[in-house]
This record gives structure tokens, C-alpha cells and sequence, in this order.
């Protein structure tokens, strides 16, 4: 099936099989291995991209839905080589460590930004509560989040 | 998974539910696969388990207009099959006359399950462990379906017929849920037990809501995830609640009243006796939480 979709601002097009996953064609097919695959069922979160500016599963999307859709996933965060302010929380703040669900928290929570410019804790913990870690713990990652917003909103450190 | 592993699915797209229901009526309702969210079917289709026989012919309904909408009507909330549950949350007269429904939402997964779950496909699958059936069962829905023989309306009392079957054809497509919310204020409890907050299926989840009117109950709608063969619709809890002063409900009979509703098992989940607990744990706090 021919599928025309645009991925982080730009038109792709590609002939695949339309129940091929989201995922598979984003890491194959159109060369953006950022999203990673954990579980592969929906319950990690680790290849959350966003699908027309809400968060999915790109495990559990079929590839034949995408037509005509849009697609932002982690490459589509930095701009000319700079990382976003989020992308430079997460790092500064110990928010990243082994990698592997930073990918899909990264969107998570770029998803939560876009909504909401002055998060609570709680707003955080709720917008990444699809996405697991095993290594931090999540406070730096809620407070990576929280320290992106104050940053975007130009607050005084 | 790579490319030649995966099973070759038929797949299409429909333009309206007129054409859906004729392709469903030349098939005897079989065969076919109606995909909205795909929460449930793109797991079966990546771990490579092809039911019986031929691959069904894979229909995406997602963004099928006459399945979308939620409308409120002064009395009335109508939300189409396919609304997902983040739209579900955001809506603002689900929030004023269903609150309990947005906050199923928040417990039903995360907010990527969120934002592809539907009402309708969990009423499809007809899992007893569905969240969404059970938080809108507790108002008595009716469930409008469709096909080539016209639109019927089933209330949802006459749905269930057993384990993950229903009174609803083969080739009936569900299109919405109506339901009549009591008055905005009206007692109301979701509860969820689950090994984690977002993505976890119900151990036991209880909705319920509670209309009282100068002491005495006057509508009590209740329902249950995870503690039977189909959701339960807690009869003899329904019964033993409406017309009675809510400061009267004597503990014994309501714990009695839902040991006689449920039937719970063990499973990869939790324990029959865990959740036998559970079941009237949940039952017993909401009747206090009324007396004030």
C-alpha cells in the first residue's frame, strides 16, 4: 500500500505492507531510528511519537492508518543542530541515563509542553505515566520536565 | 518484526457506515476485522498469531465520520463508537454531567492508550476487564448499533450473554452509547485497583453513581470490572440500594448483595479471594462515602 504521510515537517511516501507497525517503518523504511521498541504491546512507552500532535504507541499504529497524517517523532525535536529546551533539561538534569525510554519521554512530554506552559508535578507525572524507566527513578526526569517549562517561559533560574 | 515476517492482511479504508454495513452483510459479518485504536488488535497482529483460517480483511473505522462526536443535548450524552478516550476527557460536557467517565479515562492507561482507545472497540472486544465498560455501564447506557437492517438500539442490561459474547450480530457495527446522566453534583466513585497507576488492567474496578433525594436513594447505577465472566451490572446491589435511606444500609446485605453479584477467579492478575475482597471493600467505602 502506498502510504503518503509527512514525518517532523516534511512529505514521505512509502509502498509497505499497511499492518506494518508505525514503528517498523520509522526505524526501516524511513530511516529514524530515535524511536526505540521495548515491549512492543503499549505498555513501555518507548516508541511514543506523536500521530496529528497526540501521543501514540508507534507499536500499535498500523502503517495503513497513517495515510495523510502527520508524524513528529525525536529528530523533529532539535532545530539546526541545537537541542530544544527540553532535550537540554532532560541531559542537564540527570533526566536521561541508559536512553531507552528518553526517546518516548522526550515526545511525552514535549506533548504535555505544547498543552500546558506551567506544569505541576502532578501534570508531569501524569503525562509520562504511559512511559516506563528503569533507571531513574523519574524524579529528574519530572524535574528535567519542570525545569524545560520554567526555561521556555524565560523564568528567572 | 521485519516486513516478509508479517502476515499479508487485506486491509481498506470505507467512506461511510452505509458501505461498511453492506461489506459486512456480503461476509455474514465475518471474516473481518474493524480497526479503530488497535490498543487490542495491533498486539495480536505483532506477535504473529493469525486466528484459524484465512487473515481477516482489516477495515480501518478510525476516522469515520458517522462513529465520531460526543453531543449533549440538554438530557442526553451521545459519544460515538469511535471517539477516543482523550477526547472523552477533554470534552466539557462529559466533565459536567459524566465526571466519573473523564476520570476512568485518566485510569485506563496512559495517554497514548488514552489517545487511541475507544468505547467502542473495548465494547467489541468485550473483555470483562475493560475499564471504559464498566465506568459507562453504571449509567445504563443504550448501545446504538447498525446494519443493512436498519439501526436498533440495545439497552445495555440485554448485551451480555456470556463471556466476551453479546446480543449484538455479527455484522451489527457499534455507532454510539446514549445515556442519561443524573443531575451534576449527583455522588459518584471510580476505583481502580491495579498494579500500576497508567496501563495496568483492572485487578477490580468498581464505578458507580448514587442519586439521593431527601435521605433516600432514588437511582443507583453500579457496575464491575475484572470480577466475572462479563462486566458486572451488580444486581442485588442495585436492588438493595434504590429506595433505601442511605444511613440504613445495613453492611451485612450489601456485603451479601455483592458476593451474590460476582464471580471472580484466579488469574495471571490477582486471586478469586483478593478480589472477592476488593469487590466488596469498594461497594461498602462508596455506600459510606453517601452517608456524609
Amino acid at each position: 500500500m502506498k502510504v503518503e504521510l509527512i514525518v517532523n515537517g516534511e512529505a514521505r511516501i512509502v509502498e509497505l505492507p499497511p499492518m506494518l507497525r508505525l514503528l517498523d517503518a520509522l526505524r526501516g523504511p524511513l530511516g529514524l531510528c530515535g524511536t526505540k521498541e521495548g515491549c512492543g504491546e503499549g505498555e513501555c512507552g518507548s516508541c511514543t511519537v506523536l500521530l496529528d500532535g497526540e501521543p501514540v504507541n508507534a507499536c500499535l499504529v498500523a502503517i495503513g492508518q497513517c495515510h495523510g497524517r502527520e508524524i513528529e517523532t525525536v529528530e523533529g525535536l532539535a532545530r539546526d543542530g541545537h537541542l530544544s529546551p527540553l532535550q537540554h533539561c532532560m541531559s542537564a538534569h540527570g533526566g536521561a541515563q541508559c536512553g531507552i525510554c528518553t526517546p518516548g519521554m522526550l515526545i511525552a512530554a514535549e506533548w504535555l509542553l505544547r498543552r500546558n506552559q506551567a506544569p505541576e508535578t502532578d501534570d508531569v507525572r501524569r503525562a509520562i505515566a504511559g512511559n516506563i524507566c528503569r533507571c531513574t527513578g523519574y524524579e529528574r526526569i519530572v524535574a528535567s520536565v519542570l525545569a524545560a517549562a520554567k526555561l521556555m517561559r524565560g523564568d528567572a533560574p | 518484526m521485519s516486513v516478509s515476517d508479517l502476515p499479508r492482511y487485506d486491509f481498506c479504508h470505507v467512506e461511510s457506515l452505509a458501505a461498511l454495513c453492506d461489506m459486512l452483510s456480503s461476509r455474514n459479518g465475518k471474516g473481518m476485522v474493524l480497526l479503530a485504536g488497535g490498543t487490542d488488535f495491533m498486539v495480536e497482529v505483532s506477535q504473529g498469531a493469525p486466528r484459524r483460517g484465512a487473515l481477516p480483511l482489516v477495515v480501518d473505522i478510525s476516522r469515520m465520520p458517522e462513529l465520531g462526536g460526543i453531543d449533549w443535548d440538554g438530557t442526553r450524552l451521545r459519544i460515538g463508537a469511535a471517539v477516543s478516550y482523550l477526547e472523552l476527557a477533554r470534552h466539557a460536557a462529559v466533565a459536567e454531567h459524566a465526571p466519573l467517565l473523564a476520570a476512568m479515562t485518566y485510569d485506563i492507561g496512559g495517554p497514548t492508550i488514552q489517545a487511541r482507545g475507544t468505547l467502542g472497540g473495548n465494547f467489541a472486544t468485550a473483555s470483562p476487564a475493560a475499564d471504559g465498560v464498566a465506568a459507562i455501564a453504571a449509567f445504563d447506557p443504550i448501545i446504538e448499533v447498525q446494519s443493512v437492517r436498519g439501526r436498533r438500539r440495545i439497552a445495555m442490561a440485554d448485551l451480555q450473554t456470556g463471556y466476551k459474547t453479546s446480543t449484538r450480530a455479527d455484522d451489527e457495527v457499534i455507532v454510539a452509547f446514549e445515556l442519561e446522566p443524573p443531575p451534576p453534583g449527583t455522588p459518584w466513585v471510580w476505583r481502580k485497583v491495579g498494579t500500576r497507576m497508567a496501563q495496568a488492567i483492572s485487578k477490580v474496578a468498581l464505578a458507580a453513581v448514587a442519586q439521593i433525594d431527601d435521605g433516600v436513594v432514588t437511582r443507583f447505577g453500579a457496575a464491575m470490572a475484572s470480577v466475572a465472566p462479563v462486566t458486572a451490572l451488580l444486581p442485588n446491589v442495585r436492588k438493595l440500594m434504590t429506595g433505601a435511606r442511605v444511613d440504613e444500609v445495613d453492611a451485612a446485605a450489601l456485603d451479601a448483595a455483592v458476593e451474590a453479584d460476582v464471580a471472580p477467579i484466579d488469574d495471571v492478575r490477582s486471586t478469586r479471594e483478593y478480589r472477592a475482597h476488593c469487590a466488596k471493600a469498594l461497594v461498602r467505602s462508596f455506600v459510606i462515602s453517601l452517608r456524609h
